[in-house]
């Protein structure tokens, strides 16, 4: 497994060293909070969640990573710092490097058994960490809220609904609320799965994928304390890369030329169809075909569906050459 | 803690309970018969009957058996990959858990490789299946021998013998298992066939459907490709290229000649000269398409080129070093 952040270049400042590899960790959960905008609500949901986890009597430590931010919600630190100690630790990173980076970066240094990202606002009542914990305790791997009662604007709980349906059909999974970033994660986890870019959002997916045991837990959805509101059309078109994204990573991995051959393919068929008729026309009923754009159409069809399977082609032979990094299996034990 | 044993045998077994008992049993007399040390490895691929506890049970009365136990369902392929990574013997030997091979024949076929084969694989001449499985499957044999050059009479016969340093160095993913023996030809490894008894199946359903012949076709190209060009990605393509230019030149050739011996139409009817100046811009056009497609496929080999170059796989020569080493 590649790691993103082995050497950590991007790290500027951080007041904790990263723990050594095979420490076993001492604290109940470490919460992570990647802060990516100045109007966090940082100290709030370090109150609330500390709050929680202190009634609920579970030793906890904080990993603020400040994701290329600085102002209003640093200077937050020093206040925590002063009500909490050294439990409040923070990591800053010069430039926005993203979710998973912050969470890599956490959890390299993180001591807990198990890990709770949240967003920089309180978007679930922290009341409902207790039964998540439970969850992870009974033997859960992985725990995701499902906000049941939504309360966003309509329109969101809309592309939320369609959003989620649209990944159930794709991967057969059943996942309610993929878009709740309040995770209460086992560290085995995190040690197994590699995160990369957007891959934050599908966590719950990859974790499932490599086996782990992963549940939803009805939650109370708070009104969100942070910058809400309508989601952009740039939000759109992203959500629907991800969808792809996230069926590349459960169904095509190894298989490249399975998926580019059958979308090639088709086209190809398609094209082959339009100038079999075009043919038939030509040579049984002698009609002049050259001026019609169907032939032209015909043709660049096929020559699209060839030119797919070719991406097809070095998509395999790409994933041949780094087989031997690649695990397909996850063993859960070995009997000797 | 590498190679102390002779033999290991890898069986993945998914949901399989009341063959496993039979299936050990079997294996202990065949292999006890020789004077080979040995060991069995299950992989129990999440099974969703009580496989594992059987194989527990096994396991306390004899010290030959381990047991992995994949976190979820992986698949055969993964399964065996699992099972040639924990695998310590010089030759590892593969088999189902449903009872259809028969564990007799592994010491022939560890005779056979010591004899100077890498592979021995099994060939089930007289296949207990109906015709509905064995029709695709013969088809999908003759397929794969004439686009490979390697004739393998059954490449889904699971009972298989390799040598292994062989599976220790070969990567295994997505359901390649059973195009181990054609992709390791291309590197020189030997091999060798040996019929073997198949038996009818005696408990459960076979777990195997029709639907997966369909995607054999896509998978030969990509063998062809890895088997015979993983090394140097760009000659094929390059024969891609060639083929495709061929036919642009042809169809350029015999769009343009016919234009030519038209010529006459053409102080006849004016739509059918309109339609004749037509034509021949359209086999211009299709001719630059098919170049496109040419300059697009060379690309696309120097980035293939590009990909094998970068992981370095180029410079380990791979398996035909290291199977001629041990000769």
């Amino acid at each position: 497994m590649v790691s993103e952040t082995t050497d950590n270049p991007e790290v500027v400042e951080a007041d904790v060293a990263p723990t050594e590899a095979q420490a076993p960790p001492e604290l109940d959960v470490s919460i992570v909070i990647p802060v990516q905008s100045d109007a966090a609500e940082v100290k709030d949901v370090v109150e609330a969640l500390g709050g929680e986890l202190d009634r609920e009597g579970r030793s906890w430590e904080c990993f603020l990573v400040f994701d290329g931010v600085g102002g209003k919600a640093l200077e937050a630190v020093g206040e925590l710092r002063e009500r909490y100690g050294p439990r409040v630790k923070s990591i800053t990173f010069k430039n926005a490097f993203g979710e998973s980076v912050c969470l890599s970066a956490a959890m390299e240094r993180a001591r807990g058994r198990y890990l709770l990202t949240t967003p920089q606002y309180i978007q679930v009542d922290p009341v409902e960490v207790g039964p998540m914990l439970k969850a992870l305790d009974d033997g859960a791997d992985f725990v995701t809220p499902w906000r049941k009662d939504r309360v966003d604007p309509w329109l969101n709980r809309l592309q939320s609904t369609a959003f989620n349906w649209l990944l159930r059909q794709i991967i057969r999974m059943s996942f309610h609320d993929l878009n709740c970033y309040f995770r209460a994660i086992r560290r085995e986890v995190l040690e197994d799965v590699t995160i990369y870019g957007d891959m934050y959002r599908f966590l719950p997916v990859i974790a499932l994928r490599q086996g782990f045991r992963v549940e939803e837990v009805p939650v109370r959805h708070l009104k969100e304390w942070g910058p809400a509101g309508f989601f952009g059309f740039g939000v759109y078109a992203r959500r629907a890369l991800d969808v792809l994204a996230v069926m590349f990573l459960t169904k095509f991995t190894l298989k490249p030329l399975r998926f580019f051959g059958t979308v090639g393919g088709l086209f190809a068929l398609v094209g082959c169809c339009v100038s079999g008729y075009l043919a038939v026309q030509k040579l049984w009923f002698s009609q002049g075909i050259a001026g019609r754009p169907l032939l032209l159409l015909g043709v660049l069809l096929i020559v699209l569906g060839i030119q797919i399977i070719g991406f097809g082609l070095v998509g395999e032979i790409i994933i041949f050459s780094q087989a031997r990094n690649l695990k397909e299996y996850r063993v859960e034990r070995i009997y000797e | 803690m590498q190679s102390q044993i002779d033999v290991s045998v890898v069986v993945p077994v998914y949901n399989e309970e009341e063959s496993l008992g039979i299936l050990h049993r079997e294996i202990a007399t065949s292999l006890g018969a020789t004077d080979k040390s040995w060991e069995v490895i299950y992989i129990d691929d999440c099974s969703r009957d009580r496989s594992l506890d059987v194989l527990l049970e096994l396991r306390r009365e004899d010290p030959h058996i381990r047991v992995v136990k994949f976190r979820k369902n992986f698949g055969q392929t993964a399964a065996m990959a699992a099972g040639f990574d924990v695998a310590r013997g010089e030759a590892v030997v593969t088999m189902d858990g449903d009872l259809q091979n028969d564990p007799a024949d592994i010491p022939s076929m560890l005779e056979q490789l010591d004899g100077g084969f890498d592979i021995v694989a099994g060939w089930r001449k007289n296949r207990q299946d109906n015709y509905i499985r064995k029709l695709p499957s013969r088809i999908a044999n003759r397929l794969i021998a004439f686009v490979t050059g390697v004739t393998i009479h059954d490449t889904g016969c699971t009972l298989k013998v390799f040598r292994g340093k062989l599976v220790k160095n070969l990567p295994i993913y997505a359901e390649q298992h059973r195009f181990l023996p054609v992709m390791s030809a291309g590197s020189g490894a030997k091999i060798a066939e040996v019929v073997v008894n198949h038996r009818a199946r005696r408990f459960g359903e076979s777990k195997y459907g029709l639907g997966r012949a369909t995607r054999v076709l896509l998978d030969l190209l990509s063998v062809k490709l890895i088997s015979q060009f993983s090394q140097k990605p760009l000659h094929y393509f390059g024969l891609l290229c060639l083929s495709f230019m061929v036919f642009g030149s042809f169809f350029a050739l015999v769009g343009l000649a016919s234009v030519d011996s038209h010529q006459g139409l053409i102080d006849g009817a004016v739509d059918s000269a309109v339609r004749l100046n037509n034509w021949e811009l359209i086999v211009v056009a299709i001719f630059m398409l098919l170049v496109t497609l040419t300059v697009f496929y060379a690309l696309l080999g120097l980035l293939a080129e590009l990909a094998v170059k970068a992981s370095g796989m180029h410079r380990r020569g791979v398996l035909s070093r290291i199977l001629s080493e041990q000769q």
